[in-house]
């Protein structure tokens, strides 16, 4: 009896109960399923962002700016026109922070203590590091340039605000905010999930529990955060 | 009954070589993001360069899911499970394009071509 239970583990018993159909825990299922949720949101606010963009193209008065002469600065190279070479630092910055991230989840399985609390150290540091790297972007993209742009009472407004930018149409920095504001609202919630995981595997926590699962659904939600961040990059930055 | 009960769980093995893919997913991710960077400057801005930086954005979340997500090692189902409903967003796209259209058609370019009095209730009063 017990040999032909086994020997049918693959296909029927699959779904008869006792064990997950998806041979992954319960946890990590339901993480799967809220980074689907959130993807969908995320999806949304790009599409609207490109539902906005695209219905500007005939609309010649305010037109819809490139980002070439938006974000083009970069720290302490004041007045150089540097596109894109900031946010893809921010971008090699991500994408190292998630590969530490899955060295830490590698070194979790084979139950490596300091060489888990060692990656979780780094990625902590590379998501400090993109947040603060997008506090700079954001702080150039409100302050504005020198120029400005003249307002209908004659005036010069510089910089960008909720309701008023110098770059182009209102929307341009409502998105602006909303989705990197949105994803980098993420990336401060990675960085102390990652830092009560770090305490925690610090504190020896898993070792007693006899598995690091923790470090792989704290690396789930992590990769995800990098996953979005390349699409931000691609729709905001490069079209 | 020990206090630290060692718990079992049902998951899916890593590959013996998980390390070396690890890294070479980091450079697959790193060179295309240089292409993209590469091609931002080298080409002019077109609906195909556009499309080159989609397909390899995609690309690229194909290579973070399934190798840094462990998608790829999992059981298919649960792979089906969570890609299936992203089309879904497929659909929307489809949608918006062509309502931004309509609304491109419609109301930006007719208002700057022939003004009415529509433009007075217009958005431009900002």
């Amino acid at each position: 009896m017990a040999n032909s239970a086994t020997l049918t583990t693959d296909t029927k018993s699959q779904w008869g109960g006792g064990k997950s159909p998806f041979s992954i825990s319960y946890g990590k299922l339901m993480m799967w399923i809220f980074l689907l949720s959130d993807a969908f949101t995320f999806s949304s606010l790009l599409v609207s962002y490109g539902f906005v963009r695209y219905s500007f193209s005939g609309n010649l008065e305010t037109p819809w700016p490139s980002p070439d002469h938006v974000f083009n600065h970069f720290p302490f190279l004041h007045g150089l026109h540097l596109p894109l070479m900031f946010v893809s630092l921010m971008t090699f910055i991500l994408i190292f922070s998630s590969v530490t991230m899955v060295l830490a989840v590698e070194a979790g399985h084979r139950m490596a203590k300091k060489e888990v609390a060692k990656y979780m150290f780094l990625t902590i540091i590379g998501g400090a590091s993109f947040l603060g790297c997008q506090a700079w972007e954001w702080s150039q993209f409100i302050t504005g340039s020198e120029a400005g742009k003249v307002i209908a009472d004659g005036s010069i407004f510089h910089g960008a605000t909720l309701s008023m930018n110098e770059y182009g149409p209102v929307a341009f920095a409502d998105l602006f905010f909303i989705v990197t504001g949105f994803h980098g609202m993420h990336v401060f919630s990675g960085v102390v999930l990652n830092i009560i995981i770090f305490i925690q595997v610090l504190n020896g926590t898993f070792e007693k529990r006899g598995h690091y699962e923790m470090v792989e659904k704290v690396g789930l939600y992590w990769h995800f955060v990098d996953l979005v961040w390349v699409f931000v990059f691609t729709f905001y930055y490069l079209i | 009954m020990s206090a630290h009960t060692v718990e079992h769980l049902e998951h899916t093995e890593s590959p013996s070589d998980m390390k070396s893919q690890i890294w070479k997913t980091f450079w697959i991710l790193l060179a295309f993001t240089i292409v993209d960077i590469g091609l931002y400057f080298a080409l002019d801005p077109t609906m195909i360069r556009n499309w080159v930086f989609i397909i390899l954005g995609v690309v690229k979340a194909f290579f973070i899911v399934s190798i840094f997500m462990h998608m790829k090692f999992e059981r298919k189902f649960l792979a089906w499970m969570i890609i299936l409903p992203m089309v879904l967003v497929i659909f929307l796209i489809t949608l918006m394009v062509v309502e931004a259209k309509y609304v491109d058609d419609h109301v930006n370019k007719d208002s700057v071509a022939k003004p009415t009095t529509e433009e007075v209730h217009d958005t431009h009063a900002h």
